[in-house]
C-alpha cells in the first residue's frame, strides 16, 4: 500500500512518530505490517518489502539504502534480469554505478530508467487514479405512486439534480437507466440509449415516459433511481454562413418518439458501404453532420429496389432478354441495355451477376442473372 | 396611377389573396418562398417549387420519374444544409440512387417499413412534422397494396395538412395515383413516355426517362420532363 504523506509534516513533525502510528494502526487491525518512509516511491516500496518493522530513509540516502539489495526486488522483465546477471550485476548498487549513456546504448530508453530506479529516483510523480464517479439520483417516495402522470412529476424531480451534477463536470448523458422499486419488492428496470448526448432533464423525462408508456411497471412504484452514463459535453461552433443546425435535444426527443422504428434498426441515415456488391449499405444512427460543400444536384432515374430481389423468368433470344415474367411484371421486352457484368468477394461470399435494363410495356426495370446459380431476378423498377 | 385606381387594384389583389411578388413583405406576415425541387423545368411549372406548409403529391405510372423527382428535391434540401425525411413503408428506397442524385445521406432520415402498416408510417410522418426539424418530408406510397391505402382513414390527410400549415416544411406524397393534397398544395401528374437510351451496341446505356408533367390547380401546359 502506497501512501502519499506530503503535507502531513505539520501534524507529524517527526517521521519516527508517524511511522510508529502507522504500525500501531495496522496492529490494531490484526495486520502484520512493514513500514518504510522515504522521499521516493521506489525506495519506500522496496524497503518496506525487505525490512521488518519501521524503516526511515533520510532525504538523499535512497541510493545508499538500496545499494546492497538484490536486483530481483526491482520489478524487471525476466529477460532484463537475466541479461543484468550475465553482466555480473547482482545488487541495486551494481546497476546504479553503471554509466547512463552506456546503459542507453545497450538497453535503449529502458537502461537509464532502470538506473534511476536502482538509485531510488522516481521516474514520474505519483498520480492517484480517482474512482469513477457514479452519476445517479434516487428518490424514495413517501407513499407508492401508480400511473404515469404522477410518475412524470417525480421523474422531473429525480432528473434535475442529476443534470446539475453532470453539467458541473462538463458532461452529458449518453444513456439513461431507470430503476423503479415496486411495492411487491420487484424492480422494473429500463435502459435508454440516447440518439444524441443530452443534459436536459425535460428531454430525459419525455424519453423515459415514452418508454414507460410501452413498457409500464406492473405495480405501484416506491422508489425511483435514475443513472446516467456520462459523456463529455460537445462543444459546438456555430457559423454565420451555415444554416441553423437542429437542437440535439429536439432531435433526441423526436427519435425517442420513433423508438419503435429506431429500436428495430429500421430508422436512421443510409450509408453506402465501400464495396462493389450491389445494394451494399447500412443504416447508421441519424446524426446530421456539418453541411458538406454544396454540389449540383444530379436528377436521374432512381431504382426502386425490391428487397429481396424477386425471382423472375426471362426468355432469351440471341443471348438478349425478350420476355420477362416476375410478380407484378410481365411482358415482352421492348428495348434493353446490357449485359453489365460484375463480380466480387471471391475470398468470402462470392457473387457474380449480369445486369440488364429492360423496358416492357408497364415500365423500365433492372433485372440480373446470378451467374453462380444461373437464376434470374428482378432487382427493381427505374423511376 | 390615381389613388382611386390604386385602391381598386389593391382591393382586387386582396380578394384574390395575391399581392405583387415584388412588393415589400407585409408587417407581421411570414412569406415563405417555395421549396425548389432541384429541377428547373418543374420549378417553372410550379411557380418556383413546392409550396411550404402544404401537403402536395406527385403521382404517375411506373417509370414516370416520380422517385427521381422526389430524390432531386431531397438532394436540393440536404445540399442546402437542411434535413429531409423519407418515410418508406414498402422499403423501396435505394441509397445508391439517392447518393448518385446528390442527396447528402447524413442529412436524410430514412424510415423503412415492412409494407404492412401504413398507419404507423402516417403516424411517424406526423411526429416528424411536429418536430419542425425537417424541411422536406416524403411519404412514399408507391407499391403499397390498394387495400392498405383504403384502410387508412381519409381524415389522416386532413390531419397532416393541418400539422403542416404554418411550418416551413413541404410534405410530399409519392403515389401511383391521386391520393390527397392540401388547399395550397400541388398535385403533379407524371405520365411516362418511355426510356431514353444512349449509344448503341454493347455500350448502350439507359440515360433517362421521358415523361409529361402536368400540375393541377395551376393554369400551365404540360411539359416534357427528362430525367
Amino acid at each position: 500500500m502506497l501512501l502519499d504523506l506530503h503535507g502531513l509534516d505539520r501534524a507529524w513533525s517527526e517521521p519516527e512518530r508517524l511511522g510508529q502510528a502507522l504500525l500501531a494502526a495496522a496492529r490494531a487491525r490484526q495486520v502484520e505490517a512493514q513500514v518504510a518512509l522515504a522521499h521516493s516511491r521506489v525506495a519506500a516500496l522496496v524497503l518496506a518489502r525487505v525490512r521488518p518493522g519501521l524503516t526511515i530513509v533520510p532525504a538523499g540516502a535512497e541510493a545508499a539504502c538500496l545499494a546492497p539489495l538484490p536486483l530481483a526486488l526491482l520489478e524487471l522483465e525476466p529477460e532484463q534480469l537475466a541479461l543484468l546477471r550475465r553482466w555480473g550485476l547482482a545488487t541495486f548498487g551494481d546497476l546504479a554505478a553503471l554509466p547512463a549513456p552506456g546503459l542507453a546504448e545497450r538497453l535503449g530508453p529502458a537502461g537509464p530508467r532502470l538506473r534511476r530506479l536502482a538509485r531510488g529516483e522516481d521516474g514520474q510523480p505519483l498520480v492517484p487514479t480517482p474512482a469513477p464517479e457514479a452519476f445517479e439520483s434516487t428518490l424514495e417516495l413517501d407513499w407508492p405512486v401508480d400511473g404515469l402522470e404522477p410518475l412524470s412529476f417525480l421523474l422531473a424531480r429525480a432528473s434535475e439534480p442529476l443534470s446539475e451534477r453532470l453539467k458541473a463536470r462538463g458532461r452529458r448523458a449518453a444513456a439513461l437507466s431507470l430503476e423503479l422499486r415496486l411495492v411487491d419488492g420487484a424492480f422494473h428496470r429500463r435502459s435508454l440509449k440516447l440518439a444524441a448526448p443530452s443534459g436536459e432533464p425535460r428531454t430525459w423525462r419525455t424519453l423515459l415516459l415514452l418508454d414507460l408508456e410501452t413498457h409500464p411497471p406492473h405495480d405501484a412504484v416506491g422508489a425511483i433511481t435514475i443513472r446516467a452514463e456520462p459523456t463529455p459535453a460537445r462543444d459546438v461552433q456555430f457559423s454565420l454562413l451555415d444554416p441553423a443546425q437542429p437542437s440535439p435535444e429536439a432531435l433526441a426527443e423526436t427519435l425517442g418518439r420513433l423508438h419503435d422504428w429506431t429500436a428495430a434498426g429500421r430508422a436512421g441515415s443510409p450509408a453506402l458501404v465501400d464495396s462493389h456488391r450491389p445494394g451494399a449499405f447500412v443504416v447508421a444512427s441519424f446524426v446530421p453532420g456539418r453541411p458538406a460543400r454544396p454540389a449540383a444536384a444530379n436528377p436521374r432515374p432512381a431504382l426502386r429496389a425490391f428487397r429481396p430481389p424477386l425471382p423472375a423468368q426471362v426468355a432469351l433470344r440471341a443471348e438478349r432478354p425478350v420476355f420477362v415474367a416476375a410478380p407484378g411484371v410481365r411482358g415482352a421486352v421492348l428495348d434493353c441495355a446490357g449485359p453489365w457484368r460484375a463480380s466480387g468477394d471471391w475470398w468470402d461470399t462470392a457473387w457474380s451477376r449480369e445486369e440488364w435494363d429492360v423496358a416492357v410495356a408497364s415500365g423500365v426495370y433492372r433485372i440480373f442473372r446470378d451467374r453462380l446459380r444461373d437464376e434470374w431476378f428482378l432487382e427493381g423498377e427505374l423511376d | 396611377m390615381s389613388t382611386a385606381s390604386l385602391k381598386l387594384e389593391l382591393e382586387s389583389l386582396l380578394r384574390e389573396r395575391r399581392l405583387h411578388a415584388d412588393g415589400p413583405p407585409l408587417r407581421g406576415v411570414r412569406r415563405l418562398s417555395p421549396l425548389s425541387t432541384g429541377i428547373a423545368a418543374i420549378d417553372d411549372l410550379l411557380g418556383g417549387g413546392l409550396p411550404r406548409g402544404q401537403l402536395s403529391e406527385v403521382h404517375g405510372s411506373a417509370s414516370s420519374g416520380r422517385t427521381g423527382l422526389a430524390l432531386a428535391l431531397a438532394a436540393r434540401t440536404t445540399q442546402a444544409g437542411a434535413l429531409a425525411a423519407w418515410v418508406d413503408p414498402a422499403d423501396r428506397l435505394d441509397p445508391a440512387s439517392a447518393a448518385a442524385t446528390g442527396v447528402d445521406l447524413t442529412r436524410l432520415f430514412w424510415l423503412r417499413g415492412d409494407g404492412r402498416s401504413l398507419a404507423k408510417a402516417a403516424s411517424a410522418v406526423a411526429t416528424l412534422l411536429g418536430s419542425g426539424l425537417f424541411e422536406t418530408l416524403v411519404l412514399d406510397l408507391v407499391g403499397l397494396p390498394a387495400s392498405e391505402l383504403q384502410r387508412l382513414p381519409a381524415a389522416t390527410w386532413i390531419r397532416l395538412q393541418r400539422m403542416a400549415e404554418g411550418q416551413s416544411a413541404a410534405l410530399l406524397l409519392l403515389a401511383a395515383s391521386h391520393v390527397a393534397r392540401g388547399p395550397g398544395g400541388v398535385s403533379l401528374t407524371l405520365a411516362a413516355k418511355g426510356p431514353l437510351w444512349s449509344g448503341a451496341g454493347p455500350g448502350r446505356l439507359l440515360c433517362g426517362l421521358d415523361a409529361e408533367a402536368h400540375a393541377s390547380r395551376l393554369a400551365k401546359a404540360a411539359l416534357e420532363l427528362r430525367l
